[in-house]
This record gives C-alpha cells, structure tokens and sequence, in this order.
C-alpha cells in the first residue's frame, strides 16, 4: 500500500500477468490472465479475489464480454469461457497454436482471437462456434477493437484493418510506420484512429480515415527510455490502454513506468512513479477514474534476476487531472 | 532591408547564396547573436506553427514530420540562395562559394555570376540522415581529404574526394551539413569571425548517425521521431510470407553506439521467447486423445481455415519446421525422440497418432492441415489436466532458449 491512491491487489496470480481488463459497467471487477495458466475475476473494492480457472498453461489475453461473462485464450491454443455467475466454464474452440489476444466486439456481439497460427478467428458467444477464421498473413502480436473496426497487428510489422461486419476482405492493409516490432494497438473511443507501439520506445497515432488530409495528422514520438551513464536504454511499449472518455491514453513499458498522454494534442499530461519492474498491461476501469497496473518482470534478458521482481496488480486511482487534455492555446 | 556594407568581418547573413546566415538575404549584422535571432525569425521559423527552428534542415525535417509538408525553399530567402538542405547557422555553414561572392560583392563588383554557385534546386540532394555529431577527423582511410571534413552521407565510401574539392560550385550540394568544405584559409577567416569549426548546434544531433553521440530527450513530450533514428542499423524484418516461424528468425539490432534497445535480439515477440520455457508446455498425453477422436471436425475445419497459399508456404517450411519440432521434442521430450522420421511429423494433413506435436510450443504451424478440432462435443472436464499437474512437472534447468539454436 503505496497511499490512497494506489493499493496492491491481494492475491495476486504466481506468474506473469499477461493482461488486466476491467469490466464493462464498473470499476468493482478486473479480469486477470496469467502465466501461471489462471484466469481470475478480482474485486477490486473489497480487495479480494471472487473467481479463478484454469488453462492447460499460460493464459495470453482474457476479455469480458458483459457483467458476468470472460472469455481466455493463451499458449493452450484454447479459447475458454467462463460463466461467473454459475462458476461454469467452457471451451469454446481452439487455434492451431497459441491465442494471443482476445477481444469482444460490441458491435456485433463477436469475440475475435487472434493467434500465433496467423489466424484471427470470430466466435459467436450464443452459439460457441467458430463463425469465422481469416488468414493475416503472420503470427497475431496484437489488436485493437475501434466500433466495428478492427485493427491488427502482426509480426513483420504489418498492420490489417477490417470491418467486423464484412471480414470478405481486408479494409486496409498497412505497414507500421515504426521501424520495430508492434508491440501492442489499441483504438481511439473516438474510432478516428488508433495508437500503436513498438518494442523501441516509441508510440505511433494513427488515423484510419485514409483521406491525405487526415494522414497528415499522423505522428509518432518516443518514449518509455531511460539515460544512464550516457547510454540511453530504450524500452518496449508494452500497454496502451484508452481512458474511455478522454481519448487520452496511458502506456506502459518495460522501464516500469506508465506515462499518459494526450494523443490529439501530443502533450504528455503524467508520469507517474516507476514500478519495480516492467508493465505489462494497464486497463482504465470503464468511466476512466481508476486505472489498473499490471508489473511482472518481461524482459526476457538471458541473466533474468534472481529472484524474480513479485507479479504484483496496483490499482490507481487517477483524477481528471492526470487524465484529462490541456486546452492551452493553439 | 538595408543592406549595410560593412567590413567583410561583419556577419552577414547569406540568404541569397547558399549561406543560411546571411546567406539568404544578404543582411549584415553587428553581432553574431543577433544574426542567429535574424535567421531563426526570418529564416527558420515555420509558416505554420510559427516555431523557430535552427537551421535549413531543421525547418524542413519538422515541417515534414510535424505538419507533413516539404519545404523546399529557406523562408524569405534571396532565390539563388533558398536551398533548405544546407545546414547554416549564424555564419557556420556558409558554403565557400558564398562567402567568396560576398566579399566580392563588397569590393564592389557585384557580379551577376550566381551561375557559378551552387544554386540546384534540381540536385537536391535526399535529406541527411546525420547530421554531423562526430568531430573533425573521425575519418579516416579518407587520403586527400581535409581534417575536419566528413564526406556527405549520402557519398559511398568508394567516391573519390579529391575531385569534388576543385567542384568549388558543386560543393554546397554534396556538402555535409555542418562541416565547412571550404578552402583552408577560408576556414581560417571564418575561425577569425568567431565561428570555430566545431560541430553546429546540439538540435542537430538527435538525428544523428548512429555512431553520433545521440542525445535525445527522454521521456520529452511527443518528441518527433527523426529520420534516422538513434539505432544503428534498420531491423530485419521478417521476410513475407516466411514469418521466421521455424526458419532462423530476424535479429534486431539492439545496441547502438549510445543506446541500447532493451530486448532479445531475435525478433519475434517476448511472449513467444517466455513461451518457450518447458514450464509452458502443454500437457500433450490427453490432448492428443481428444484430438484423435474427433479428427474429422478437425479436417472441415482446417479446410476453412488453410487457404492455398497458406499450404503452399506450409510445404516449403516443412522441412524447416520439422526440424524445429524435432528439436522442440528432445529437449522436452527426450523419450519420444526415437519416434517415426522427422519428414513425417508435419507430413499427411491428418495424421492422428502425431496430432500430440502441434501441442508443443514450439514454431506456429502455419494454418495447420493439423488443426486440432473444436473439441465442442467434449464435456469440458475432460479436456486438459488439472492444472496442477501442469506445474508440478519438473523443469528443466535448462531452458530451451538456450538449446533452441543448436539446432537451427
């Protein structure tokens, strides 16, 4: 317990937190995928763990569908969901290799999985079939959710957008405009654009309108790199995540720190202390007033620490000011 | 704009030639600082976010990156004299052919031979990546060369320096900006004008060359990603279709001569570099059986799913993959490695006996014949082991990123 406005989860998951996602209609309840190959469902008001299930191994991603459905996937190549009302889980479908995210559509009521098998796979939570798989050409790093607009990222840098409600074909295919490897991709609430990272430090905004006009407003900066005795450590980007009303975001690197941003008027707006070790995922709660803080060790070096920094969830109170643009001038 | 014929000491500022000083209106001034001032409100300031800017090149990088529009001419400059990529600031990077028609100019015979410098808006050259950053010298290997001049990036090693010096109009375009390429004793008047020959403003230096010292501002707010960035060489990226599933995979180029990418050089994503620890690995006995016994929803499945070309790429990386999971198999499964050949394991589109090796993480198959069904019909509990046991099997004290590459 750092202060008031932030706090430790307890009990929390014995491996590498893969992702944090708070619900849809609260700030009560987080959804939390592990490496230790559990799902768990936090309360995070009273501070206690409410539900937890299991995968065959490392669980990647996990999203909440409504209130009381998740649904997981990870190196098990299995798409799970569970039922927190009835404690009943099921399986879904399955990938030819591992699921690395899992994304809910509102829109069109559609779970998207997007896996290390080049395939993105839409599934009908009524009926758990598989409705549809598309072929993205590379492994699935990364994706973000934007309306009915989905937008991809994959290894060799390549980015495809599509519309959920006619995945026929690709809306737009597109390579990264930064020079690394897409770290993670989240969308504007705004849908106008969408916010892509890399693992050199360095964040992207982007637009899908393809008119020039629009392009033009595309930019990328640097961030998330620390300058020690005149070498600069450049980190991955590993978290974005959208405060919902805003449209500012915050990320999360490998240094341990979580930045947030205006994305339309490029102004940092915080910084807030540096966690122990890398942040591997950040979830602002559903009106943007609490945002959760994901820290396990990823760096994936070939002398890790010994031992491990702890997995460790902090939730954070954040306030208008820390979230909210500047109107300066111009 | 009066123009003040002073003493030839006076700085100038060259605006009309290629000198960014005064090279682009030919104003003279009293002091070096106000010249700067001069350049950076007339000169150097962007049309549209009215930012001062530095030099020539640092209007036109940041139009082109902030506002995406190219500047091709230096604002309110005399026409001969408006190349942008010319890097000049106060009387630092006036080419010599400027400074010897200015003080031509002031002796009184104005000439109209500005055919004889370097105007070529045509010869542009392609923005420089680096600019400059290094000390005089660091060239070496260079005969012929002065000390203190570095030859443009955009020049070979192989061309030869010698020729361009006597190409005094020539020299503006192919100059690396910062570095005066002008005759020694010009070097030395201008040294007497208060402007050594040391390396032009720090803002240059963050898009610097990677043996630069690069300096940029972390953590600044939305700093704009220059044109060449602080690392050194660009990253392989995976060639298409090939993804690096089970083929060597690309590298990145981590670590700079200033910086230092903190990541595993091989680039695939970190998740996939964890994944490989034995700790990951599924539990491959019960999830072969479920495979087995449903295999035929596992084949209209993976009809879906595999498109041609897709089976196309999967046949050339057979092989290479085989390997792969052959060398995935031994280090996690020592006793199955006697097992049928290795050219069969990725072989048939359904084989159900080796349906257990897509089980291992290991390199993707990609779209795989061998899709595992949708164990829909399964009841739920049979599928997997308890957790429990998953962890509770023994890992091996060495992992496999370390093994891995044997045997590539």
């Amino acid at each position: 317990m750092k202060s008031q406005t932030e706090y430790k989860l307890k009990s929390a998951p014995e491996d590498a937190v893969s992702a944090v996602k708070f619900g849809p209609n609260t700030n009560q309840f987080l959804l939390v995928s592990s490496w230790d190959g559990y799902v768990r469902l936090y309360d995070v008001t009273a501070n206690n763990l409410r539900h937890k299930y299991a995968h065959d191994t490392a669980v990647l991603d996990c999203c909440f569908t409504d209130a009381v459905h998740s649904y997981s996937g990870g190196l098990d190549n299995t798409l799970k969901s569970f039922d927190f009302n009835t404690t009943k889980e099921n399986i879904v479908g399955t990938h030819a290799n591992a699921i690395k995210c899992v994304e809910y559509c509102t829109e069109v009521n559609g779970i998207l999985t997007g896996s290390w098998d080049h395939h993105l796979k839409l599934w009908d939570p009524r009926t758990p079939i598989c409705s549809g798989s598309y072929n993205q050409g590379d492994k699935v790093y990364t994706m973000g959710v934007c309306g009915e607009k989905l937008v991809v990222g994959t290894a060799g840098r390549k980015i495809l957008v599509w519309d959920i409600r006619n995945m026929s074909y690709t809306l737009q295919k597109r390579e990264s405009n930064l020079k690394y490897q897409t770290r993670a991709i989240r969308c504007f609430p705004n849908k106008q654009g969408y916010v892509l990272s890399s693992i050199e430090g360095r964040v992207a905004v982007e637009y899908l309108d393809t008119n020039p006009e629009v392009q033009k407003k595309k930019y990328a900066f640097k961030c998330h790199r620390i300058k020690e005795d005149g070498l600069e450590k450049i980190y991955p980007v590993n978290a974005i995540s959208f405060h919902p009303i805003h449209n500012t975001f915050a990320t999360g690197g490998s240094d341990g720190y979580v930045n947030i941003w205006d994305g339309f008027n490029k102004k940092r707006l915080c910084q807030f202390h540096q966690y122990h070790t890398s942040v591997t995922s950040l979830s602002f709660s559903h009106n943007g007033s609490v945002l959760a803080i994901a820290c396990s060790y990823f760096l994936e070096e070939d002398n890790p620490p010994n031992p491990l920094p702890e997995d460790i969830i902090y939730i954070r109170t954040v306030t208008d000011q820390e979230t909210k643009p500047k109107y300066s001038g111009s | 704009m009066g123009r003040k014929k002073k003493k030839q000491s006076k700085p100038w500022c060259c605006a009309q030639f290629s000198l960014t000083r005064f090279r682009y209106c030919n104003r003279e001034f009293e002091d070096e600082k106000i010249l700067i001032q001069h350049q950076k409100a007339k000169h150097f300031k962007c049309h549209i976010c009215h930012k001062k800017l530095y030099t020539g090149p640092g209007l036109s990088i940041h139009c082109m990156q902030v506002h995406k529009e190219t500047i091709d001419k230096v604002p309110n400059s005399l026409p001969n004299r408006s190349n942008v990529d010319i890097e000049i600031y106060g009387m630092e990077g006036i080419p010599s052919a400027d400074l010897k028609e200015h003080e031509r100019t002031k002796q009184g015979s104005r000439g109209n031979d500005s055919g004889s410098d370097d105007d070529e808006p045509a010869a542009k050259r392609p923005k420089p990546e680096g600019l400059l950053g290094n000390a005089p010298g660091v060239m070496s290997g260079m005969p012929g060369m002065m000390s203190g001049m570095m030859p443009p990036p955009g020049m070979g090693h192989g061309m030869p320096m010698g020729p361009m010096m006597q190409m005094g109009h020539m020299a503006p375009h192919f100059m690396h900006p910062g570095m005066q390429m002008m005759p020694p004793h010009m070097q030395a008047m201008m040294q007497g004008q208060g402007g050594p020959a040391k390396p032009l403003f720090p803002s240059a230096i963050p898009t610097s060359s990677p043996g630069g010292p690069s300096a940029p501002i972390v953590g600044a707010d939305f700093k704009p990603i220059s044109t060449g960035a602080t690392i050194s060489a660009p990253p392989t990226t995976n060639t298409p279709g090939g993804s690096g599933d089970g083929s060597k995979a690309a590298t990145i180029a981590t670590t700079g001569a200033s910086s230092k990418i903190i990541h595993p050089s091989e680039d695939i994503s970190l998740e996939e570099i964890k994944a490989r620890h034995p700790r990951y690995a599924k539990s491959i006995p019960s999830k072969s059986d479920d495979g087995a016994s449903t295999s035929s929803t596992a084949a209209s499945e993976a009809t879906i799913a595999v498109s041609a070309a897709q089976q196309a790429a999967v046949q050339q990386q057979k092989h290479v993959e085989a390997m792969n999971q052959h060398a995935a198999m031994m280090q996690r499964f020592p006793v199955r490695v006697t097992g049928p050949p290795i050219s069969m394991t990725m072989g048939g589109p359904i084989m159900a006996p080796m349906r257990h090796h897509q089980m291992i993480p290991g390199p993707p198959l990609i779209g795989g014949p061998l899709m595992r069904p949708p164990p829909i019909s399964m009841p739920p509990g049979m599928i997997g082991m308890p957790p429990g046991m998953v962890y509770g099997a023994p890992m091996f004290p060495t992992g496999p990123v370390l093994m891995q590459p044997r045997f590539r």
